[in-house]
């Protein structure tokens, strides 16, 4: 157990540096005041900075083939969330490059990961379709094959990040007769392809998403992930990294669950809060002198770093039922300012409790619903069998 | 606060932290069966057991080596703490050590100045406090003031121990606890420990550790009340399937298992700043005791609710636990006020000037 200062050596003192104002320079102002108005989550402008400077490279390698050493990756993974980097399409890029490193053929591999390392490929998630939901395996897009490509027609939700990237791993459905976990192949399919329509999405936080449909979409076989009909080998090492399944790190280099970038904008609401109610009016009264604001205050304090310390799956459904539960009596607790957004002239605490509200939701969904991990906690780690359902019925459309 | 401060996230037990956690969970098992728990619950003290667990060291293990004791850290007392929970435990170790750590670190336990109190230290006298945040006046509920020995309690700025000749009655509680009202101007003998703002601070440092070990025996409780109802959902069936694979009912037992885990993790947290970094996280010990209080009740009536008929029982385990799960936080009073007790310390803490953002 430790929770101590990392000693740096003064080498990596001077990385930590570098690396800080290397970001303070990098994310401005503007790129915020972009990303607030876009929703994108991405500055291409910051990521291929991050490229030629060589960040992506070194944080995607493992530290045998060059990348970070365990404490330069904590240094740099906290230090970018201090300068609040745009994250989301990163993150999709580097566990998609992953699969590609893993399942690509050597010819895949040359085209795509070069230019991943310098920025100028980004990759993103085709999974979740308009009927599916959580349940992934339901897919209803086809890949047929034609000669030496294949064809493929469907539409996938929530592709993020799609608009700001050159490729998206695609689930597809290559043998509809058979059982589910035997019916899909993974591609890699280059968003140029004739056929290819991206419709953004906004969602109530301000992020934008996309639905993206495919229509006689042609992709050659070289972008195939796998072997046909076997996705579900392809699919099953991202889904877990997504799931945030991950055994604590010996060395407590690395986050207590996944989610912890959107736990760190319910951390830092809480602590924007904290600081509003030392704030004296004129009459040099603090709201926490009511006592009902210190207690809602002090219990929200409580409930979050309660979510802030479990570990794996629990973490992750902990955050976001946390999230759900504080932001209501966060804004409250700040009076009808905290309704106005962030920039608003007099917001309470520059939208940060009303942005948890928003946020709250989607964090619930990300990777799979909170009832999708609340079953695999039930069967996997208390026992209690597969969850039953009441049986099938025929869709009437 | 600087919440991207690079510090070790490291929750795990070290070799030493597993075999004590062991060795506790097996004393428990072995000496401390449900059965042992109900014979216990007319007078809230099963003496034999106490008798058992001191000479196991549990108490010394909790005081400095200064006093005798083994030096424990507050992470070794939680891994105890969580067995007491577990097995509902009736002996009063928590409230004991609490109250002896602090006559220790008032230098006031069993030195030649202090004789009186010298039989604290192995548990042979009983030791309890007053566990309330804020300051009674007047006769007040005292946790384990049905058995104790001395009774310590704050009166302004004086720490005071007290005794009594004839103990002070046993009440009826929900936490089946050896409670007792208390009256100070009552006590047969008075004696000012210590005195002034030091002392007091060294009396909240005491009501913090009760906060954490009461929150970490909550954990082992919910922990045990969930496994017991997740075994009963497991077996019993409806409409020919086990009600375990239903999610009205496995939802809210892995809601259960998520606040064993963030509750266990948050608390060994908190210990480990009073530990090693006393100032720098004062708020996550009253932290964790808001979080079980609220949920181990809430956690409690689930597990009964599962059991159905079955639960509510008076015989039943699960009402066992249901039942401790109120009165154990409880006995502290009101824990809202350690809510604005966390509140007050992270506000106090943003609005010092040493605030360093960096």
């Amino acid at each position: 157990m430790d929770f101590s200062r990392v000693e740096l050596s003064d080498d990596d003192e001077a990385f930590r540096d570098e690396a800080r104002n290397f970001l303070k320079a990098q994310v401005t102002e503007e790129v915020g005041r972009r990303d607030r108005e876009t929703g994108d989550n991405f500055d291409e402008g910051v990521h291929l900075a991050f490229g030629a400077a060589g960040y992506l490279a070194l944080e995607w390698k493992s530290e045998s083939d060059g990348g970070f050493s365990r404490v330069r990756r904590r240094i740099w993974e906290q230090e970018k969330r201090r300068a609040h980097v745009p994250w989301v399409t990163w993150g999709t890029t580097a566990m998609v490059a992953r699969s590609v490193a893993k399942f690509g053929s050597a010819e895949l591999q040359n085209e795509v990961l070069p230019r991943v390392f310098s920025g100028e490929v980004r990759l993103c998630l085709g999974y979740t379709e308009p009927e599916g939901g959580s349940d992934i395996a339901t897919c209803k897009t086809r890949a047929v094959r034609d000669g030496g490509s294949w064809l493929i027609n469907g539409s996938k939700m929530f592709t993020t990040g799609a608009h700001n990237c050159q490729y998206v791993f695609l689930i597809t459905n290559t043998a509809p007769d058979s059982p589910k976990h035997k019916s899909l192949t993974m591609f890699l399919v280059p968003l140029n392809s004739p056929g290819i329509e991206i419709q953004g999405l906004r969602t109530v936080d301000g992020d934008r998403t996309n639905i993206v449909y495919y229509s006689d979409v042609r992709v050659d076989d070289k972008y195939r992930l796998g072997e046909v009909n076997a996705g579900w080998t392809v699919l099953r090492e991202p889904l877990n990294t997504e799931h945030g399944a991950v055994a604590a790190a010996a060395d407590g280099l690395q986050d207590t669950s996944i989610m912890m970038h959107q736990a760190g904008s319910m951390a830092t609401a809480v602590d924007k809060a904290v600081a509003r109610v030392t704030q004296p009016d004129p009459s040099g009264r603090r709201l926490l002198d009511d006592q009902s604001v210190a207690y809602r205050l002090g219990r929200s304090f409580a409930r979050m770093e309660a979510a802030l310390s479990a570990p794996s799956i629990y973490g992750r459904v902990a955050i976001a039922q946390t999230m759900r539960d504080i932001s209501p009596d966060l804004m409250d607790i700040l009076g009808a300012a905290s309704a106005l957004p962030f920039g608003t002239d007099g917001a309470a605490d520059d939208g940060g409790a009303e942005h948890v509200y928003r946020f709250a939701p989607l964090v619930g969904i990300y990777g799979g619903t909170l009832e999708v991990f609340r079953n695999m906690i039930g069967q996997y780690t208390l026992g209690l069998g597969k969850p039953n359902y009441s049986a099938p019925v025929k869709k009437v459309s | 606060m600087d919440r991207y401060e690079l510090r070790r996230l490291d929750y795990s037990l070290s070799e030493d932290h597993l075999d004590l956690q062991s060795a506790y969970k097996q004393f428990f098992k072995t000496h401390c069966p449900i059965e042992t728990v109900r014979a216990a619950e007319p007078s809230g003290f099963d003496k034999n057991l106490w008798e058992r667990l001191c000479a196991m060291g549990a108490t010394t293990m909790a005081l400095p080596e200064s006093c005798g004791g083994d030096g424990a850290t507050l992470v070794d007392l939680t891994l105890v703490a969580e067995e007491i929970g577990r097995s509902l435990a009736p002996v009063p170790w928590i409230d004991h050590i609490c109250a002896a750590r602090l006559l220790a670190s008032l230098g006031a336990l069993g030195d030649e100045t202090a004789s009186e109190t010298a039989s604290v230290a192995d548990g042979e006298q009983l030791a309890a406090f007053d566990a309330r945040i804020d300051s009674a006046q007047g006769a007040r509920l005292i946790p384990t003031g049905s058995i104790a020995d001395h009774i310590i309690v704050r009166d302004g700025d004086q720490i005071v121990r007290l005794t009594f000749g004839t103990r002070p009655a046993k009440v009826d509680n929900i936490g089946r606890l050896p409670m007792a009202w208390v009256d100070p101007g009552a006590a047969d003998a008075r004696t000012v420990v210590a005195q002034g703002c030091d002392a007091l601070a060294k009396y909240q440092r005491a009501l913090d550790e009760w906060r954490l070990l009461t929150a970490a025996a909550l954990v082992g409780l919910v922990e045990e009340t969930m496994t017991i109802a997740a075994e009963f959902a497991k077996n019993r069936y409806t409409l020919g399937v086990p009600i375990s694979t239903l999610q009205g009912i496995s939802h809210p037992l892995a809601n259960m298992a998520i606040t064993v885990q963030g509750g266990r993790n948050l608390t060994r947290r908190a210990a480990w700043f009073l530990d090693n970094e006393p100032d720098v996280r004062p708020e996550l010990a009253p932290s964790a005791f808001v979080f079980m209080a609220e949920e181990a009740a809430k956690a409690a009536t689930m597990a009964v609710h599962i059991q159905g008929g079955l639960g509510v029982s008076a015989e039943a385990a699960a009402s066992a636990y249901l039942v401790r799960a109120r009165g154990w936080p409880l006995a502290g009073g009101d824990p809202g006020t350690s809510a604005k007790r966390v509140a007050e310390i992270v506000a106090a803490r943003e609005s010092s000037p040493q605030v360093a953002q960096v």
